[in-house]
């Protein structure tokens, strides 16, 4: 059906910085694309430039292998779902999902058809004549999708459309909106804030960040080999742990010091990231993953790859325990390249790292209490310092 | 072509007409029909500059005379350009041929329009709606019901009646309209229209609309502007003006360029009788703003002491000396000391009051709403109505004013009531304030309801915390209420100035023997250009009272603009 | 002060505030008052004294007996009793006692006998005519002859009177004269005056509605090249008073030869910057994203505009039509500058009445049967519309 390709695609608002910076993607017919990134990041104004309500500056856009530069919003076959879900207030759900048809202009009995077949897809038939002021949070929503999809267009285009719902009808939405794709097999292009949504319903992620693309890949790719620092640790929560560290290569064995303390690294550490034994005696850092720590006796772990810390502070979530800690190094310049953009950064220590460690909920942990961390060594990331580049 | 990879899905296209896509070459082969038409344009451009120089000076006035030519010349040369922008399918070239087309069928519409007499029948609408006024109240019934109906029908989606009773409304009012226009009898109107609609230069006229009407729509599709290569900025540009063109001429042909006009008069000696006009500079500005200062030996010197072509405007004794003040325009100089006087009394009374009244109404007790609709009345029930009103009551033998003073004289014994009722209107001791006393009736309800906005904006905790420390009713309105109230005492005082510097209609009826009378005692400096223009038929004198006026208007309007600049809280309504 | 306190001192004061309030308003309505009944009332009950707020109408009497038909009922000065008009063009002499010269009596010209002395009046020769006054004779001057109204007494046998109809006042009851309306609509021709200012007033206010919502809408959504520029010459064109642009567009309407047409009170006021800035406000207010949706769902601009935005901008819509109907309905300067040939063909409302009610009037009471014809409909746009109407207002003063 349906692909998208944006190249070197850019937009610049008067005055302004670049929103959106040479963007190349290729989105495949069928795909479930989505762009995930920090507010402001450009993610929305690409989605945009792609609906045609945004100029596009410079580069090429197309669909189909049709340039859409300058073709309106309505003639480039397309069909969006907004944040707010922007329903025509003084139209029924019924006009509401059938406006399109009805600017097309199709035979009246057509359109009905088709209007019910979607309703019915998203179980709105009882709701048809209401307006939209009678109708929930969810079930505007579902209107919504319905006016998206009773067009049958090549391509969806959702802007953040489930960020104004309670977190229970997210979930149920969430699955909802993958089945719904999967069952038109109709390209998606998705916007989100929300990384557990680019995780879980994308079948690629694209990262952005500063109106650049950082990185596309499926979601579990982005999650074990990110591309750089930023992805690194916008990607997996709570976010990844950064710390500086300097690295001792002895032979075959590569070691890490964090802290004073150090760190072995598994084989399979290094194999993933090579050029680390080009590092010997040089700083770089360390990403690891909260989760990869463990309590001590919990995996199978040596002495070298255990450090010890003095929990600051534990929350007990149930299935496992985040301890927070610090670690005494100066800590990654504040920057949104090398720290979690959402991270409250005020008041820190300033030579003090803070980490945050995912245990097994049976722990029982207390504030002030020392504790010794096992490491999962085989699954640390590292990137250079002054570039964030990962060390592959 | 892109639009070979398009033509598998249903057309989207939203063109009025719903036409289908164009080909390329259809495109090609009517587009040269524009360049056709553009050198069409152009020619009739030059035929219209030749008949304009040939007859303008006997037929025609000579302002239309010159505006023709530059009409003509404009148009040859928008017109040319056009041509050849198309021809070479500059990108331009759509743009300019969409301008030039759509004016020239805006002009020629009206122009066609004018011919028939479309204009001036709107005259005879008014004969044909005195003839029919029951079918007018029917259709009127009829939309309202229609109305009504769909408002029912908004509410109630599902339920079919009201759908059916909103197409009943319709009904009712085609009923009306059929009937209006079998009574209204428009035989005359339809003679008169096919007696014109033959004349040559008329036919010619709708033709060259309908021509130019053509070529704009077919420029504006989308298609052609595909082959000129457009871009969505272009596109929206032109939609935008597209959708403001109805208001943008209107404002310039009834606003702006009169505007500008009236600037240009008020520098001639602009008379419609008599000789003709002369370019005189600022003197009409000096005219009206002269004044001679002269001591004079005793309290009863005139003009003698003056220079030549002044009057006596007033004496004045400063110091122990006599002054004469002189000026050549007495009549201007006492409108504008009428107005002054005139604003220094009606604008606190309809401000004060509003104030008070305004503080007690936000304070949301029972029944304020309808205290708040009975203040407003006065200022909806319009001008004249109400200056009729109070010149009956004002009469001063049987006026209710004089009748009441005297009752409340006979109430209180100390006060001794004046035998003879006082004439209010002809005595120019209180004609003036005669006129004060209408104007703050109708304006202070307007202004109540200024300032309840205001009201609204005070924060309540204001309140509650002045409650709190124990301030009484009096401490609270002089110490919050007031205070918090300055932005809007400021808007209100202006508009208030404003409205009060162009007092026309009460004084034109209230006064007395003659508009602005008794004596000049209530001239107002509108009333006094109203005089120059239309009494002396001395327009460009009175042009330059109007700027002069406008002067005066501008500080206070101006007062207002930077105060919103200072105070900008966004908007610019 | 929003909070409700009890006890005595907050009755009182509870009290007063709603005298006060009563009292203005009172005497916001008074003129009101004054004016309904007016325009009910007789011309001979306009002016008399003490003014009085009930239509008044003089009391008849039928009585076939007597020969009295619809006769109108009056009591006549120094005489008691109520007394009938039966004619009122019966011929009077005025007689004044030659020893009393302030004294006049009217009688029947019959009843002074003529005699043949004379007496020197203001230097002039006068016939004394005998005139028996309380049963005796007396020497009386004739000062006049006129006509008057012959009296019977409602009462009791006494004797016909003659006597001037000025003289005796009439007994009056309440009663409305609404034929007041009637007449004044076709004999003053305040008909032709409505028609043609509810024509006026529809077709601006159509026309203001139609130009504002597309002047609006483009200034509020489409980004077009000088478009900000543009509507600050529109902002500032606000501060430019009508006196201005009264020379120049009465010139205009020369130019076009639209004087004393009414279309010269309709073309030129379709267009208003304020209308076009009322839209702009209430378009900029609605969420960019139902345009943006109905962008999408493939409607252009014009079709987005009739069929999204304008359903949505009914309460502006309103608040416009609301301010143009009361402009429109109200105007006066300028009609009174255009529509200057006095052909009653083309007046409007505010004209008629301002030539009506002009310093030669006299017929107050169709003066005012046609002052209240022309305020009602404002005041009921205004009570039903009031909403729109506050809350406008209200707004532009929140600067």
């Amino acid at each position: 059906m349906s692909a998208v390709r944006f190249s070197k695609v850019t937009k610049r608002y008067k005055d302004g910085p670049k929103a959106v910076d040479s963007l190349d993607l290729d989105i495949a017919d069928g795909e479930f694309m989505v762009f995930v990134g920090p507010s402001g990041c450009g993610k929305s104004t690409a989605l945009r430039m792609l609906a045609g309500l945004e100029e596009i500056t410079d580069g090429e856009l197309s669909i189909d292998g049709q340039v859409v530069n300058d073709l309106p919003p309505g003639d480039r076959d397309i069909a969006m779902v907004f944040q707010n879900y922007a329903l025509y207030p003084h139209m029924t759900v019924r006009e509401n999902i059938g406006f399109a048809l009805e600017v097309a202009k199709m035979d009246k009995a057509e359109a009905k058809k088709r209007v019910d077949e979607a309703a019915d897809m998203l179980g709105l038939n009882d709701y048809l004549d209401r307006l939209p002021k009678a109708l929930s949070g969810g079930q505007r929503q579902r209107v919504a999708m319905g006016r998206a999809i009773v067009r049958s267009p090549r391509v969806f285009l959702m802007d953040e459309p489930l960020s104004n719902l309670d977190a229970k009808l997210r979930v149920q939405m969430r699955s909802d909106i993958i089945q719904l794709q999967a069952r038109l097999g109709t390209t998606m292009v998705y916007v989100t804030h929300d990384q557990v949504e680019a995780m879980t319903m994308g079948h690629r992620v694209a990262v952005m960040r500063n109106g650049v693309l950082q990185q596309v890949a499926p979601p579990q790719e982005l999650y074990l080999m990110p591309a750089n620092l930023f992805v690194a640790s916008f990607i997996g929560s709570p976010a990844m742990n950064l710390i500086r560290a300097a690295v001792t290569v002895s032979g075959d064995v590569v070691s890490v010091t964090i802290a004073e303390q150090s760190v072995r690294l598994a084989p399979g550490a290094v194999d993933r990231y090579p050029r680390l034994r080009d590092r010997d005696g040089a700083e770089v850092i360390v990403g690891i993953r909260p989760e990869h720590f463990a309590m001590m006796g919990d995996i199978a772990a040596d002495d070298d790859q255990m450090i010890d810390v003095t929990v600051g502070l534990a929350e007990a979530m149930g299935a496992d325990v985040h301890i927070h800690a610090e670690l005494d190094v100066v800590p990654l310049p504040i920057d949104g390249a090398m720290v979690d953009p959402d991270a409250d950064v005020e008041g820190l220590p300033v030579d003090k790292t803070p980490i945050i460690a995912r245990v097994d909920g049976v722990h029982l942990v207390a504030m002030g209490q020392h504790v010794r961390l096992a490491v999962k060594t085989h699954l640390l990331h590292f990137f250079d310092p002054s570039s964030g580049e990962p060390l592959r | 072509m892109v639009e070979s990879t398009m033509t598998e899905r249903e057309p989207s296209t939203d063109e009025p007409d719903g036409s289908a896509r164009r080909t390329g070459r259809d495109i090609e082969s009517q587009l040269r029909l524009v360049v056709i038409w553009h050198i069409a344009g152009a020619a009739a451009s030059v035929a219209m500059l030749v008949l304009a120089s040939r007859t303008g000076t006997q037929e025609l006035p000579a302002t239309i005379g010159v505006f023709l030519r530059v009409f003509a010349i404009a148009s040859f040369v928008a017109h040319a350009s056009a041509a050849f922008g198309v021809s070479q399918r500059r990108r331009w070239g759509r743009t300019v041929s969409l301008v030039v087309s759509y004016l020239t069928f805006v002009v020629a519409a009206v122009a066609a329009i004018h011919q028939l007499g479309g204009f001036t029948a709107i005259g005879s609408l008014g004969e044909g709606l005195s003839k029919a006024v029951v079918p007018f109240l029917v259709i009127v019934i009829g939309l309202l019901w229609v109305l009504i109906a769909g408002q029912i029908a908004t509410d109630r989606p599902t339920a079919p009646g009201p759908r059916l009773l909103r197409r009943a409304g319709w009904v009712v009012a085609a009923i009306g309209a059929v009937g209006f226009v079998i009574a209204a009898d428009p035989s005359g109107l339809v003679s008169t229209v096919l007696e014109r609609i033959v004349q040559p230069v008329t036919i010619a006229t709708i033709v060259f609309a309908f021509a130019a009407l053509a070529a704009t729509r077919f420029m504006w599709h989308r298609d052609v502007g595909r082959v000129f290569g457009t871009t969505a900025n272009v596109e929206r540009t032109l939609t935008g003006l597209a959708f403001l063109s109805p208001n943008l001429l209107g404002f310039l042909f009834f606003f702006a360029g009169p505007v500008l006009f009236s600037l240009v008069v008020s520098f001639y000696d602009w008379k419609t009788t008599g000789t003709g006009r002369t370019f005189i500079g600022i003197d009409n500005y000096i005219e009206a703003l002269s004044l001679d200062f002269s001591s004079a030996p005793g309290p009863n010197a005139g003009v003698e002491v003056l220079k030549s072509n002044y009057q006596v405007l007033m004496h004045v004794d400063w110091f122990g000396q006599n002054w004469v003040i002189g000026a050549r325009d007495v009549t201007f100089w006492l409108s504008l000391r009428n107005i002054a006087i005139f604003l220094l009394l009606a604008v606190p009374l309809s401000v004060l009051p509003a104030l008070g009244l305004s503080s007690i109404i936000a304070s949301q007790l029972r029944g304020m709403k309808i205290f708040r609709a009975i203040y407003f009345v006065p200022s909806v029930a319009g001008v004249i109505g109400v200056a009729i009103i109070w010149g009956q009551l004002f009469q001063s033998t049987v006026g209710w004013i004089n009748y009441l003073i005297k009752r409340t004289g006979d109430l209180l014994p100390f006060v001794e009531a004046p035998a003879q009722g006082q004439a209010w209107l002809s005595s120019d001791a209180t004609a003036l304030l005669a006129m004060v006393i209408v104007f703050s009736w109708m304006s202070f309800g307007f202004n109540t309801v200024l300032y309840l906005a205001g009201h609204q904006a005070i924060p309540k905790e204001l309140y509650e915390a002045a409650e709190i420390d124990g301030a009484r009713t009096w401490k609270i309105f002089r110490r919050i209420t007031v205070p918090q109230l300055r932005n809007t005492t400021f808007y209100v005082l202006i508009t208030t100035s404003i409205l009060a510097l162009q007092l026309f209609d009460i004084v034109w009826i209230l006064s007395t023997p003659q508009p602005g009378g008794p004596d000049n005692a209530t001239m107002t400096p509108v009333i006094a250009l109203y005089n120059e223009a239309f009494k002396d038929n001395n327009r460009g004198y009175a042009s330059a009272l109007a700027w002069v006026l406008f002067a005066i208007i501008f500080v206070f309007t101006f007062a207002q603009f930077r105060r919103d600049r200072e105070g900008a809280t966004g908007g610019m309504a | 002060m929003s909070v409700k306190r009890k006890g005595p001192r907050a009755t009182a004061t509870r009290v007063a505030t709603y005298a006060l309030l009563i009292g203005v308003a009172v005497l916001v309505l008074f003129p009101f008052v004054v004016a309904v009944s007016t325009s009910m009332k007789r011309n001979t009950d306009i002016y008399t004294y003490p003014p009085s707020l009930v239509p008044r109408t003089e009391t008849t009497v039928t009585d076939p007996e007597r020969g009295f038909e619809n006769a109108t009922v009056y009591s006549l000065p120094d005489r008691e009793g109520q007394y009938a008009l039966v004619e009122d063009d019966v011929p009077i002499a005025e007689f004044r006692l030659v020893d009393d010269p302030d004294t006049v009596i009217a009688r029947p010209p019959t009843d002074g006998l003529e005699t043949d002395r004379t007496v020197v009046v203001d230097g002039e020769d006068e016939t004394i005519y005998l005139l028996e006054v309380d049963g005796t004779e007396v020497d009386a001057v004739r000062s006049r002859l006129t006509v008057g109204g012959l009296f019977e007494p409602l009462e009791g046998d006494g004797d016909p009177v003659v006597e001037l109809v000025n003289n005796a006042t009439s007994e009056r009851v309440f009663g409305p004269r609404f034929e007041n309306f009637s007449e004044v609509i076709t004999d003053k021709n305040l008909g032709r005056s409505l028609t043609n200012t509810v024509l006026v007033t529809i077709m601006v206010v159509v026309g203001q509605i139609i130009t504002s919502i597309l002047g609006g809408y483009a200034f509020a959504r489409i980004d077009f090249k000088g478009r900000d520029k543009l509507f600050l010459i529109y902002l500032g064109s606000v501060m430019i008073p009508f006196v201005v642009l009264i020379i120049p567009l009465f010139q205009l309407m020369l130019q076009l030869g639209w004087t004393d047409n009414l279309v010269a009170l309709i073309v030129p006021f379709m267009f208003t910057a304020y209308g076009t800035f009322l839209m702009r406000q209430f378009f900029l207010g609605i969420p960019k994203e139902i345009e943006e949706a109905a962008l999408i769902d493939g409607a252009s601009r014009s079709t987005i505009l009739w069929k999204v935005m304008v359903p949505l901008a009914r309460p502006a819509i309103a608040t416009l039509a609301t301010f143009g109907f009361l402009f429109a309905w109200n105007s006066f300067f300028w009609p009174l500058v255009i529509i200057n040939s006095g052909n009653p063909d083309n007046g409007l409302l505010t004209l008629t009445l301002a030539t009506l009610g002009g310093r030669s009037s006299t017929d107050t009471n169709l003066v005012f049967a046609g002052a209240v014809l022309a305020m009602t409909p404002p005041i009921l746009v205004f009570l039903f519309a009031q909403r729109y109407f506050v809350e406008n207002s209200a707004s532009s003063g929140l600067k």
